[in-house]
């Protein structure tokens, strides 16, 4: 399975379901992550705020492959789709282990195929060298892999390369 | 005239946060007038974006969420990116963040956010400290509050009933050096960092971590949240299975068929 994350509003949402199998739309309308691991510690791989994301590591955990396709903001994630990101952390145990040579929580649905990240908007160099990097330890922290980042000059083109 | 520094600290939790201890800190730490804001929702925004308007330094102290900053901070420093270009103001800006992982590296890409944030704000990035262990850090000092509490209470005991105080006192000198060592490099680059800060200048970017190492710190991290787990009860609801969604409260999901 493919998922989809983006924060392309819900007007794309019926073209980029020819591509994926899952397309969440990230409209930043939801509370943001307090932080408090309960989705570790009480009520595994569901979140205590107990809106539409409260499952949506659980849903995440289905797909193999995941494309993000988010605006720049200061060379990572908007908002709307960080928020969607932090929600997710059920995606992992609260045990840790050794991933990339550096110390990761054990994955709850095992090694996955390709992060690939979509940006767009406005960049400089600095800026594109921070998205390597966060796909990069993204990748490593959610176990895919393989990831790779693609840039857009606006959600238009990256609503067509997803 | 532009003076004084505002220490933002960027963690949702209300009180017993990591970072909001070490803002308490590096304010302590921090010459002049200086304050310690909490950024935990938009309402927080007005009034950091007020006390930054007359300030020279900003110190952002945030915990690590997802290999950035956690998601609530990010419409601010839009905001406070407006704020700087059209009121030109000339801030300096310095980072603390803190990450449950032992690597203090792990908060590489934060800074770089960071980094980024302050070019696009016309503001002068002067680096930042990245800490592995956070919520170690954090754990071993609020044990270390309470131990605190009941040493004093088993002194007044032991007074009245005629005894030598020393052996408790004794016991938590130990416990507050044990501390001390783990954090020593903790406590080595916050002088560090407060150094740049009271002096305007370029600290750069380092790392530091608990000092312990890393095979130990998984396991005394698996234990806590095994122990967590049990006390909670998440452990009896499929704590490390694959759940699948219930399908009560997915999200706004569509693909095809």
């Amino acid at each position: 399975m493919k998922a989809i994350i983006h924060d392309l509003g819900t007007e794309q949402n019926m073209r980029l379901r020819a591509a994926a199998d899952l397309v969440i739309c990230a409209d930043g309308r939801y509370a943001p992550c307090q932080g408090c691991f309960r989705c570790w510690t009480r009520h595994p791989a569901a979140c205590v705020l107990k809106d539409e994301l409260r499952e949506v590591c659980r849903v995440l955990g289905m797909c193999e492959d995941m494309t993000v396709v988010t605006a720049n903001l200061y060379g990572g994630y908007s908002p709307a789709v960080k928020n969607l990101l932090d929600r997710s952390i059920g995606l992992s145990t609260p045990l840790s282990t050794y991933r990339g040579g550096q110390m990761h929580h054990t994955l709850r649905y095992g090694r996955k195929g390709r992060f690939h990240v979509i940006a767009y908007g406005t960049f400089t160099e600095a800026e594109k060298q921070a998205l390597r990097l966060m796909a990069e330890s993204n990748a490593v922290n959610m176990g895919f892999r393989e990831h790779s980042v693609a840039f857009c000059a606006d959600a238009e083109e990256a609503g067509g390369q997803a | 005239m532009m003076s004084g520094t505002v220490l933002i600290n960027c963690s949702p939790k209300r009180r017993l946060s990591a970072s909001g201890f070490l803002a308490r800190c590096a304010a302590g730490l921090i010459r002049g007038e200086k304050r310690v804001l909490q950024l935990r929702t938009p309402a927080d925004h007005p009034a950091i974006l007020e006390a930054i308007r007359t300030a020279e330094k900003v110190v952002f102290v945030t915990p690590l969420y997802v290999d950035s900053l956690p998601s609530h901070v990010l419409p601010f420093m839009q905001k406070m990116e407006a704020c700087c270009r059209e009121n030109r103001l000339r801030l300096k800006v310095y980072a603390i963040a803190n990450n449950g992982f032992i690597e203090g590296r792990q908060n590489e890409p934060l800074m770089r956010v960071m980094e980024n944030f302050c070019a696009r704000s016309g503001l002068t990035w002067c680096g930042g400290l990245g800490i592995g262990g956070g919520v170690m850090l954090n754990v071993e000092r609020i044990m270390l509050t309470v131990l605190l509490g009941l040493t004093a209470l088993n002194v007044v005991l032991r007074a009245a009933q005629g005894e030598s105080p020393w052996e408790p006192l004794r016991s938590f000198a130990v416990s507050a050096g044990e501390l001390l060592l783990l954090a020593c490099g903790i406590i080595a680059l916050m002088l560090r960092l407060a150094y740049h800060v009271n002096r305007g200048t370029d600290a750069g970017k380092r790392y530091t971590r608990i000092m312990v190492p890393s095979f130990l710190f998984i396991l005394f991290a698996d234990i806590f949240f095994t122990v967590v787990s049990v006390l909670q009860g998440g452990i009896f609801r499929g704590w490390l299975s694959r759940l699948k969604p219930t399908g009560g409260c997915e999200p706004a999901v569509s693909g095809k068929q």
